[in-house]
């Protein structure tokens, strides 16, 4: 019989982890610490949320639990079982399930049914029980219909679902999540996430969830933050979220609400107790109970920084349609939009909604079918049209677009030579390339040290920033961003978001495609939302959550920030909750946001 | 889109060529194989003709998919009839001008051979290419490669190996247009210039095409590492291949169909 096959007797500890430690040698002939002394332990049945920056330890650790790697010292037991005796191997690696992050990496099988019979096969499960796992997973995630698709007619979505469903098959007792929702959109993340719910309501199946998620954080039972490999915080996530300044300092970030309560309580300078962290509607009492105080003496308020954005249209489409079959079906259709200069527009719509197709268009890298989109061009004071295709080396100059996940094309052997690349090709001289590069690198927080190295030994974030910098060495007027800062940590988001303002004060104009609501709403000046490939709305962000729930028609996410906003403002005349930024929401709740006419109105 | 992209040619369908066992027509392949090269005589040839026919109606296969999967091979067909018909001297004079002779034996041979890799051509496409899925193919090589692991020769992973191949071309097709694109965006021009700038165009492509690849394949390594993988030992199929009384019915029939051209020729020979 195969060894893999065996079964573990009853355990209450799932994972006990002692001082594990683990590091990798590097190129540079040095070793890097990965893990180092963590300590902990995961209750059967317990869900787990691991957090941290990029490179904190993280997925080291999960490999370590699946016995994908093994510690270099400490002791770790898993179901109760010592993972460093021969004889349990098997047992602990069959009982673990791992989804991992990139959809596309971890499926096996040219069918879908093949792919989820991969595991149970290497378990040696014999016909007909290998057919009724197959179909019973499949069943269970939803994908029995497409049992003989080809997996890569699949959504991103389906196949973490398929992910699952291989790992379901395997029957395990402990399922680790390695980031497994980062490269999915929301509503693909809340079916994934219901899935994991059902899956331990009716299995009892353990879960390990690595993620960079503060609102998928807070499901878990118990949260692990991880920094340089050690375990930094470990407890419920009320006891985690309420150290906020050391949340902060170690690149995360709070929900929302419990950053409005923070800033609350910042502007009364007091401190809220834990308790207040435990969950939205606590957070909310508190924040009512402190807006009953008197306001320390001296406080007014604040200044919040805004920008002026000027009328010159840099980019206008106009009733654009594409297909990419000419007799099929529309990808988008009658598309109409503008961008001013120092303007950022967001583009919001689901998975399939047309995005990709639409901002492929802004450049000329497709051709409208129907309609136009036109360039302003600053040196000859005209707009240029992507219809010639004279003109299209033109557009590129002045519209720069970064696909998503932009570290994958990089590849030239030095920073440098990389960055030089888009104006190289734009024909400017050596002299005009080197200063164009140099003046691209502050705007994304590079320094010239890493001009000599080869990007590739670079870490994701910085790999990103370089191929932003690549973009940007081109000096493009319009900025096309497709979901910049999509699978980095809190902290990497919060600077590309950061980096993306100063570039709108300076004057570029920029479209950004976005999942994050909250974000969308507090950057853009205006919002394009797309549907099906339709338009379905074009405006400021104050129009699309004011018109009565209009947006939840369009079945969009409300900003969680507003969610807030609008329970707390209920009996607060003066209070409009329709704010998207933390700080103005905070001054609005205590000072009111609305002019005295508009309260007497009411 | 470049998503739909097909590998080979397969062309769906529920004929007798679908269902037979894909060992079956792995080893009428070869059998073909070897009729096709021993017909020598034009009747014979003519014979072996006729058993394609019947497996290209047995195939059920639309006409025009089967004249499509010829097309590649026109070329070479062309290329080896013009080499015999000029390079063989033997039989009476047809023609002769220059340096250029055409004789009887030259042009019987020159279209021999050219119609022999026509047959053969048409037999891989109706048994294998045109009604079998590559995986399928893949099955059928691990399970007939089996006796070879005696030799230590590592067949379940080849067949793996296949396998995920196959899984990873639209993956990877996929990929390229993506890159393509940002590449664009950046200037890159894959359509203009002569054909080294052209080449080199594409370094900005391949560049990342690999890398990426590599760290897939690094990542799909440790997916199927978790999932219990280890080899071929003890695995266990979700669809095994099972010979049924149909497929040895058919293999046994469109086995002597092989020998019929090979009868023929002897026959015609005792004449």
């Amino acid at each position: 019989m195969n060894p893999a096959t065996k079964d573990i007797s009853e355990y209450s500890q799932s994972v006990k982890a002692e001082a594990l430690v683990f590091s990798y040698p590097t190129n540079a002939g040095t070793n890097v610490v990965a893990v180092d002394h963590a300590s902990f332990s995961v209750n059967k049945g317990e869900y787990v949320a691991v957090l941290g920056r990029n490179g904190s330890g993280k997925s080291t650790l999960a490999k370590m639990i699946d016995l994908l790697e093994f510690p270099d010292e400490g002791a770790l037991s898993v179901f109760e079982l010592d993972s460093s005796a021969e004889e349990n191997f098997w047992s602990i690696r069959s009982h673990c399930g791992m989804v991992f992050q990139n959809p596309d990496n971890q499926i096996v099988g040219t069918t879908v049914e093949e792919d989820v019979a991969f595991g149970p096969e290497n378990l040696s499960v014999p016909l007909p029980e290998l057919a009724q796992r197959v179909e019973k997973a499949l069943g269970y995630v939803g994908l029995l219909e497409m049992a003989e698709r080809q997996p890569s007619s699949l959504s991103g979505g389906q196949k973490q679902k398929l992910a699952i469903a291989g790992v379901l098959a395997m029957q395990p007792q402990l399922l680790i999540l390695d980031e497994s929702t980062s490269m999915l959109d929301p509503k693909a993340r809340d079916e994934f996430l219901q899935l994991v719910g059902r899956m331990r309501h009716d299995k009892g199946i353990t879960v390990i969830h690595i993620t960079h998620d503060m609102h998928e954080a807070f499901l878990a039972d118990r949260v692990l933050v991880l920094e340089h490999g050690k375990i930094r915080l470990n407890g419920t996530p009320p006891e985690v979220f309420s150290q906020v300044e050391v949340i902060r300092e170690l690149g995360l970030e709070l929900p929302k609400w419990a950053e409005l309560l923070c800033e609350v309580a910042r502007i009364y300078g007091i401190e809220p107790e834990k308790s207040a962290f435990l969950s939205e509607d606590c957070a909310k009492e508190k924040i009512r109970s402190i807006l009953q105080m008197k306001l320390p003496e001296g406080v007014e308020r604040e200044a919040l920084p805004s920008h002026t954005v000027s009328d010159q249209v840099m980019l206008r489409v106009s009733n654009l349609s594409y297909s990419y079959d000419k007799k099929g079906k529309k990808t988008i259709s009658d598309i109409s939009f503008d961008v001013k200069k120092g303007e950022i527009v967001a583009v919001i719509g689901h998975s399939g909604s047309g995005k990709t197709t639409l901002i492929s268009q802004l450049n000329g890298i497709l051709r409208p079918l129907e309609g136009m989109v036109e360039v302003w061009d600053e040196e000859e004071k005209k707009y240029i049209s992507t219809e010639k295709n004279t003109d299209i080396k033109r557009i590129r100059k002045h519209v720069g677009l970064l696909f998503q996940y932009p570290e994958y094309q990089l590849f030239e052997e030095t920073v440098e030579k990389d960055i030089k690349f888009g104006p190289k090709k734009m024909g400017y001289d050596d002299a005009t390339c080197d200063s164009l590069m140099r003046k691209s690198l502050p705007l994304v927080g590079l320094s010239e040290e890493v001009l000599s190295r080869s990007p590739f030994e670079l870490s994701g974030g910085q790999k990103r920033r370089v191929a932003f910098a690549g973009i940007l060495s081109m000096n493009p007027d319009v900025l096309i961003l497709d979901e910049p800062a999509a699978g980095l940590d809190p902290a990497g988001q919060k600077e590309i978001f950061g980096y993306i303002e100063t570039l709108r004060d300076q004057g570029k104009s920029i479209v950004l495609v976005s999942h994050d609501m909250d974000e969308a709403a507090r950057i853009a000046d205006r919002i394009l939302v797309l549907k099906k490939g339709e338009q379905k709305f074009f405006g400021t962000p104050d129009k699309l959550f004011a018109t009565e729930h209009e947006y939840l028609s369009m079945r969009l996410d409300c900003p969680c920030l507003i969610k807030t906003m609008e329970d707390l403002a209920k009996d607060r005349p003066e209070v409009d909750p329709l704010v998207f930024d933390v700080r103005e929401a905070a001054q609005a709740l205590v000072f009111g946001n609305k002019g005295p006419k508009e309260v007497d109105a009411l | 889109m470049m998503k739909d992209i097909s590998i080979g040619r397969y062309v769906q369908g529920n004929s007798v060529l679908h269902r037979l066992d894909p060992r079956v027509k792995v080893f009428l392949f070869i059998l073909y194989m070897v009729t096709i090269f021993l017909a020598n005589r034009p009747i014979a040839m003519v014979a072996t003709f006729a058993v394609v026919l019947l497996l290209a109606l047995l195939s059920k296969i639309p006409v025009v998919e089967v004249l499509r999967s010829v097309r590649p091979i026109v070329f070479i067909m062309v290329f080896i009839f013009v080499i015999n018909i000029f390079t063989i001297r033997s039989g009476e004079t047809i023609f002769s001008w220059w340096i250029f002779t055409v004789t009887m034996g030259g042009l019987q041979k020159a279209v021999l051979m050219a119609f022999r890799l026509l047959l053969l051509i048409l037999a891989t496409s109706l048994l294998l290419s045109l009604t079998t899925t590559p995986l399928k193919l893949s099955d059928a090589l691990e399970s007939l490669g089996s006796p070879l692991k005696v030799l230590h020769v590592p067949v379940n992973e080849m067949a793996m190996t296949i396998s995920i191949a196959l899984r990873f071309i639209p993956t990877l097709v996929e990929e390229t247009d993506k890159i393509m694109k940002a590449q664009s965006s950046r200037g890159a021009e894959y359509d203009t210039g002569n054909i080294f700038q052209r080449a080199k165009g594409y370094v900005a492509v391949l560049v990342p095409l690999f890398v990426s690849a590599f760290k897939r394949a690094e990542e799909l390594a440790v997916a199927m590492d978790a999932r219990c993988y280890q080899g071929g030992v003890g695995k266990t199929k979700l669809h095994p291949l099972r010979m049924k009384g149909s497929d040895y019915m058919w293999m046994a029939i469109l086995s002597v169909t092989a020998f019929i051209p090979l009868a023929v020729d002897f026959l015609w020979n005792m004449k």
